[in-house]
C-alpha cells in the first residue's frame, strides 16, 4: 500500500514536473509548395520539432477578406484549392506564432 | 616587490564600487559563490608592471555588523585572508556616512587605500573636498577618482603598489569612544594577554565588537580564546555598567561616537555648498513616487519591460533559430540514416538530444534582453522605487517591496518567464521573505502555459473568452496571496527577517558596458548550470519513452503495411521511365532527399534563397529532382503525386508507431497508473498520456489536445454543437476549467527548478517548491471539478464562483498580521 | 513625537532611537542617528513605506520602523 502512494506520488511529481518544458517558446516554421495540380500544400512546424496538427490556417485575398479557413492536419500539412489572383495564406499559431506567405512566392 | 598582491575592495552600496572594480580588472573578471552562503563573490586580477593583483569585489555594506550575510563575509574575507590592500571606494558626496564604513575597515588594521569617487557628482553639487586635508588627518592615502570617465585610475593604481609595498601604514586615525574607551582598553589588555589562538586578529577590533554586543565575535572569542569565559563575563558587567550609567545602548553608543568622529574629520576637510539646490534625482522622483503619477510609471515600466523582451524577443528568435536549425541538420546528417519505418536507435537519440538543448537555446534572445533590461533597472536606481510603490500590498502577504520586479518578471497578467524571475530575486534582503517570493514565482502566468490555455478558453469557454482570458490572466496573481502569506506564516516562519530601511539613492545613467556584462554574464550562467541538467533529464525522458517499445507482433504489421504501400507505389510508376531511377534501394533516398529538401525549404524566406536550394538540390540528384518539382511535366507530375501519397503513409506508420510506443512506455504505464487519482480533477487515462506525451514526444500540448479531440470528432467540421455533443466522452467546459487551475499552480518546469536551487541555496527548497505546487494543483482541480460536479455547476459558472472564492481569501488574508519582529522589542526607558 | 507622526513637508531632529539590536544596528548604520535633522519628503502611494531626506541623501522606511525614532518637530 505505501508503495503504491510512493509510486503515485512520484510518478505525479515527474508527469508534471516535466510538463511544462519551456519548449513552448519555440519559432513557427511554414513553407507552401504549389502541386501543379491546382492544390497548394503548407507544411507547418517549430523550432523545437513539435508537431503543427491543429494549427490554424486561413487563406486571404489581397484585399484581406478570408477565402477559406481551415487547420493543419495529424501531419502537419494543410492542402487548398489555389485560389484565383493574388492570395496570401497565414499559418496562425497564436500567441505571435504566425507566419504569412504570399501567393506568388509559392511555386 | 611582491610577484602577488590581493587587494579587497570594500564600500557602501551606490559609491560606484563595481565601476572600479571593472575600470581595475577589465574583462578578466569571474563570479563565484562564498562557501555556505548565497553571496556572490567577484574576482578578477590586473598587472602593474610584473605584478599580478588579484582582486576581490567585497558585497557592499553599510557597516561591518553580524547581522547580514554580506556583513560577515566582508569582514571574514579582511581578517581571514588578510589582503595587503583594501580598497575603501567612497562617495565624494556623501563623505560623512561613508566614513562610518571607513572607521571599521580602519580598525582591522589592514593597510588602506582611500578612493574618493564620484568625484564628478560632487563637483556638480558644489562639494568641495580638501584632499590633502583629508590624507593628514587619516593618515590614510587618498585618491579623488571619477571612475565612470577613468579619472584617477592610473594615481588608484599607483596608490594600491605603494600601500603594498610600505606595508606600515597604521599611523591611522582612531575614532574615540569617549566613555567606552576605558572599557575597551580593558578588554584589549584581556585579549593581549589571553594564552590563546586571539593572536592572529587586531585586539582593538575584537574589544570594540565585544563592546557593541557582536555575535559572531562572542563566538570567536569562545571557540579561541584561551580564557573566553572569563573575558565574556567581564565584557558583560561593562556593558552593564555602562548602559545603567548613560542610559544607552552600548551598540548604538558606539555608532554615535562613529558619526561624531565623522563630523570632526569633515569639518577639517570639507566644504558644503551654501544654497541647496534641488537634486534631479528628487525632481524625478516628484513624478515616479507620486500618489497616481507613481503607479501609472509603474505600470508603464512594466508594459515596456514585456514588449521589449517578449515581443522583440520573439522576433529576434526568427534570425536565431536558422543557426540551431543547421546545428541540427549537422547532427542528423553524421548520425545513421533512418529506413522507411525503422529509425536507428542512435540517430532518435541524438535528435531527442538536440532538439532538447535548441529549445532550450531558442531562449536566449529573449533571456539576454531581459537580463540586460534587469541590469538597466538595477544600474538606474528604480528599483528601490518599485519597492518603495509596492511594499505596502506586498509586506501583509509575506513578500517585499523588492519582490516587484522579480514578480513581474514571472508574469503578471501577461505571460512571463519563472527563471529570470526566479535569479532576480537576488536582490531582496529579507531571507524569509526572499524564500517566500523564490517559491511562489513558478506560480505566475508562465509563457509557455499560455498557448494550452488559449487552446481551452477557444474550445470550451469560446462564447466568453474575454471573461475567460481575464480569469486566466488574474487567477495566479490572486492566488499568489494567499499562499504567500501561507507559507510565511507556516513552512517559513523562523526565517530571519531583515528591516526595510533602505537607501533610495540617485539615479544614474547605466552604462552600455554594465548592461550588456551583466546580461551576457547570466544568459552564460543559465546556459551552464539549467542546460547542462535539462539535457541530462532528457536522456532520462528518452529512455522512459522509447522501452519497452512495440512488440514484435504489432512490427510485423506495420512491416506488412509499409510493404504494401510500397508495392502500390511501385505499380503505378512500372510503365513511366522513372520506374528505373527509383528502383530498389534508391525509393528510400529519393525519400530521404525529399525530407531534406523539405526541411532546408522551411528556413528559407526570400525567392532568393528559393531559388539557390532548388539549384542545390538538382545538382545533388537531377532525377530526383524531377520528381520533386516536376513543374510542367506530366509524367513526373503523375509520379510526383503517387510518391507524395507513399510518402504520407510513411509519416502516418511512424506517427501511429510513435504513439504506440508511447503509450506502451514507461511514461505511458504512468499515466494510466495516474488516473484512479487524476479522474477527481476530471482527466482520465487518455488525457494523462496526451499531455505526457505532448511534452515528452514534443508536441506542441497545444497541438495534441487540438487533434485529440479532432480525432474522435467523427461528424462535425469542429462546430461548437459536435464538440458539445461530445460530453460523452466526458470532457466538459468544468474539466476544462478544472485542467487550466491545474496547469496555473502546477510544478515549475525544470529549469525554473534549477534556479530555485541556486537562489536558495539548497536542494531541500528546491524539492519543497516542486511539491508543494503538485498538491495545491491537484487540491485545486479536484475541488472545482468535483465541487462543480455535485453542485451541478456549467464551468462558466464554476470560474466565477471559484474566482469570488479567490478573491475573498485574497483579501482575507491580507488582514492577518504577520508577527512582526519589532512587537515585543525591548524599549529603552525613556529619561 | 515619533517619526511615523511627522507629515511630509515638515523637519525634525532626531532626539533618541527606542529600538535596540537588528533594526536599531541598522538604522544607524543607514544614517539615522541622534542629533541629525531629517525631512520627511512624502508618503508611499500606499500610505507605506516614507521617505527621508538627511545630509544630501534619502532613505526610505516602515511606518512601523520609524515607529521608534523619536523626534522634535522643527
Amino acid at each position: 500500500m505505501k508503495l503504491k502512494l510512493f509510486v503515485f506520488l512520484f510518478s505525479a511529481m515527474m508527469f508534471g514536473f516535466f510538463l511544462i518544458q519551456p519548449a513552448q517558446a519555440h519559432t513557427p516554421l511554414c513553407s507552401c509548395y504549389d502541386n501543379g495540380d491546382g492544390s497548394v500544400t503548407c507544411e507547418g512546424g517549430f523550432s523545437d520539432g513539435s508537431s503543427a496538427a491543429g494549427v490554424q490556417m486561413r487563406v486571404e485575398d489581397s484585399a484581406g477578406k478570408v477565402l477559406l479557413k481551415g487547420k493543419m492536419d495529424d501531419y502537419s500539412e494543410f492542402t487548398f484549392d489555389k485560389p484565383a489572383g493574388d492570395y496570401k495564406v497565414t499559418f496562425d499559431a497564436g500567441e505571435g506564432h504566425e507566419i504569412t506567405v504570399h501567393g506568388k512566392e509559392i511555386f | 616587490m611582491n610577484s602577488r598582491l590581493l587587494v579587497a575592495l570594500a564600500g557602501q552600496p551606490n559609491c560606484g564600487k563595481s565601476t572600479v572594480f571593472n575600470a581595475l580588472t577589465g574583462a578578466k573578471q569571474h563570479v563565484a559563490n562564498y562557501p555556505g552562503v548565497t553571496v556572490d563573490k567577484m574576482s578578477g586580477w590586473y598587472k602593474h608592471g610584473d605584478t599580478r593583483v588579484d582582486v576581490v569585489d567585497l558585497p557592499g555594506t553599510y557597516s561591518l555588523t553580524f547581522y547580514s550575510p554580506e556583513e560577515r563575509v566582508s569582514r571574514d574575507f579582511i581578517l581571514n585572508e588578510k589582503p595587503d590592500v583594501v580598497v575603501n571606494v567612497m562617495d565624494a558626496s556623501n563623505i560623512k556616512r561613508c566614513l562610518y564604513l571607513t572607521f571599521q575597515v580602519m580598525e582591522t588594521e589592514t593597510p588602506m587605500v582611500l578612493d574618493l569617487n564620484m568625484m564628478d557628482v560632487a563637483d556638480n553639487r558644489g562639494v568641495i573636498i580638501n584632499v590633502d586635508a583629508l590624507t593628514r588627518i587619516l593618515g590614510v592615502p587618498v585618491v579623488a577618482t571619477s571612475m565612470k570617465q577613468s579619472r584617477g585610475k592610473k594615481e588608484l593604481f599607483n596608490a594600491i603598489a605603494d600601500t603594498a609595498r610600505k606595508k606600515s601604514s597604521l599611523a591611522l586615525f582612531k575614532v574615540d569612544y569617549g566613555p567606552l574607551e576605558e572599557s575597551i582598553s580593558i578588554i584589549f589588555d584581556m585579549i593581549r594577554q589571553d594564552p590563546g589562538d586571539l593572536k592572529t586578529y587586531p585586539a582593538r577590533w575584537l574589544a570594540i565588537k565585544l563592546m557593541e554586543g557582536d555575535e559572531e565575535v562572542k563566538k570567536l572569542i569562545k571557540e579561541k580564546g584561551g580564557q573566553g569565559r572569563q573575558i565574556l563575563n567581564r565584557v558583560e558587567d561593562l556593558r552593564n555598567q555602562f548602559e545603567a550609567e548613560y542610559d544607552q545602548d552600548t551598540a548604538l553608543a558606539v555608532a554615535q561616537a562613529r558619526y561624531a568622529a565623522a563630523d570632526k574629520v569633515a569639518a577639517g576637510c570639507l566644504t558644503l555648498p551654501t544654497e541647496k539646490k534641488k537634486s534631479m534625482s528628487d525632481r524625478i522622483d516628484a513624478v515616479v513616487c507620486h500618489k497616481f503619477m507613481g503607479p501609472l510609471v509603474l505600470v508603464g515600466v512594466i508594459w515596456l519591460l514585456y514588449y521589449l523582451s517578449i515581443v522583440q524577443g520573439y522576433n529576434l528568435t526568427n534570425y536565431t533559430w536558422p543557426l540551431l536549425a543547421k546545428l541540427r541538420g549537422f547532427v542528423a546528417a553524421i548520425v545513421p540514416a533512418p529506413g522507411f519505418i525503422d529509425v536507428p536507435l542512435i540517430s532518435s537519440f541524438a535528435l531527442w538530444l538536440i532538439d532538447s538543448v535548441n529549445a532550450l537555446l531558442n531562449y536566449i534572445p529573449i533571456f539576454f534582453i531581459l537580463f540586460g533590461l534587469i541590469a538597466v533597472m538595477e544600474d538606474s536606481g528604480y528599483m528601490p522605487r518599485m519597492a518603495f510603490i509596492m511594499d505596502r500590498l506586498f509586506s501583509r502577504y509575506g513578500l517585499h517591496g523588492q519582490s516587484t520586479l522579480p514578480m513581474v518578471l514571472g508574469g503578471i497578467y501577461v505571460g512571463g518567464c519563472a527563471v529570470p524571475g526566479v535569479m532576480s530575486c537576488k536582490g531582496i534582503p529579507d531571507e524569509r521573505s526572499r524564500l517566500t517570493t523564490i517559491l511562489i514565482i513558478p506560480m505566475l502566468n508562465c509563457l509557455a502555459k499560455v498557448p494550452l490555455y488559449v487552446l481551452l478558453i477557444n474550445i470550451y469557454f469560446a462564447a466568453h473568452k474575454g471573461l475567460a482570458m481575464f480569469f486566466i490572466s488574474t487567477i495566479s496573481f490572486l492566488m499568489v496571496l494567499p499562499v504567500s502569506k501561507f507559507l510565511t506564516t507556516t513552512v517559513l516562519k523562523d526565517k530571519p527577517t531583515s528591516p526595510f530601511v533602505m537607501e533610495m539613492p540617485p539615479y544614474h545613467l547605466p552604462t552600455i558596458r554594465g548592461v550588456v556584462g551583466r546580461a551576457v554574464e547570466r544568459v552564460w550562467l543559465f546556459i551552464k548550470k539549467i542546460t547542462s541538467i535539462v539535457v541530462a533529464l532528457a536522456v532520462v525522458i528518452f529512455i522512459l519513452l522509447q522501452f519497452p517499445g512495440i512488440s514484435p507482433q504489432r512490427r510485423a504489421e506495420f512491416e506488412a503495411r509499409r510493404d504494401q504501400a510500397i508495392t502500390k507505389f511501385r505499380s503505378s510508376i512500372t510503365q513511366t521511365p522513372y520506374a528505373e531511377t527509383l528502383a530498389g534501394d534508391k525509393l528510400m533516398e529519393m525519400v530521404l532527399y525529399w525530407k531534406n529538401y523539405k526541411d532546408k525549404r522551411m528556413l528559407t524566406r526570400s525567392a532568393e534563397a528559393n531559388a539557390a536550394l532548388n539549384d542545390e538540390f538538382k545538382k545533388i540528384n537531377p532525377q530526383f529532382f524531377v520528381i520533386a518539382r516536376p513543374g510542367k511535366d506530366e509524367v513526373a507530375g503523375k509520379v510526383n503525386r503517387s510518391f507524395k501519397e507513399l510518402f504520407r503513409t510513411r509519416k502516418g506508420l511512424l506517427l501511429e508507431m510513435r504513439k504506440e510506443r508511447i503509450n506502451q512506455s514507461f511514461l505511458g504505464k504512468m499515466g494510466r497508473a495516474l488516473e484512479p487519482a487524476t479522474q477527481f480533477a476530471g482527466f482520465n487515462w487518455r488525457i494523462n498520456v496526451a499531455l505526457l506525451s505532448a511534452f515528452a514526444a514534443k508536441e506542441s500540448s497545444v497541438a495534441t489536445l487540438g487533434a485529440l479531440y479532432e480525432q474522435n470528432n467523427d461528424g462535425g467540421d469542429g462546430s461548437l454543437e459536435s464538440r458539445m455533443a461530445k460530453e460523452e466522452e466526458g470532457f466538459t467546459p468544468l474539466h476544462a476549467l478544472a485542467l487550466m487551475m491545474f496547469m496555473v499552480l502546477y510544478p515549475p518546469c525544470l529549469a525554473t527548478s534549477i534556479a530555485v536551487k541556486l537562489q536558495s541555496g539548497s536542494v531541500k527548497w528546491m524539492l519543497f517548491g516542486m511539491f508543494y505546487p503538485m498538491v495545491l494543483g491537484v487540491g485545486v482541480a479536484t475541488f472545482i471539478f468535483t465541487g462543480g460536479t455535485l453542485l451541478g455547476l456549467s464551468g462558466l459558472q464554476a470560474m466565477g464562483v471559484f474566482y469570488a472564492i479567490a478573491l475573498c481569501i485574497a483579501i482575507a488574508t491580507g488582514f492577518i498580521k504577520t508577527k512582526s519582529e519589532f512587537e515585543d522589542a525591548r524599549q529603552m526607558s525613556i529619561a | 513625537m515619533t517619526l511615523d507622526e511627522l507629515k511630509p513637508g515638515n523637519s525634525g531632529i532626531i532626539k533618541k532611537l527606542s529600538i535596540r539590536d537588528k533594526l536599531g544596528q541598522r538604522l544607524m548604520d543607514m544614517g539615522l542617528y541622534p542629533g541629525l535633522t531629517l525631512n520627511v519628503v512624502r508618503n508611499a502611494p500606499l500610505e507605506d513605506p516614507l521617505e527621508v531626506e538627511i545630509d544630501g541623501y534619502f532613505i526610505s522606511l516602515r511606518h512601523e520602523e520609524a515607529r521608534f525614532i523619536e523626534v522634535e518637530n522643527t
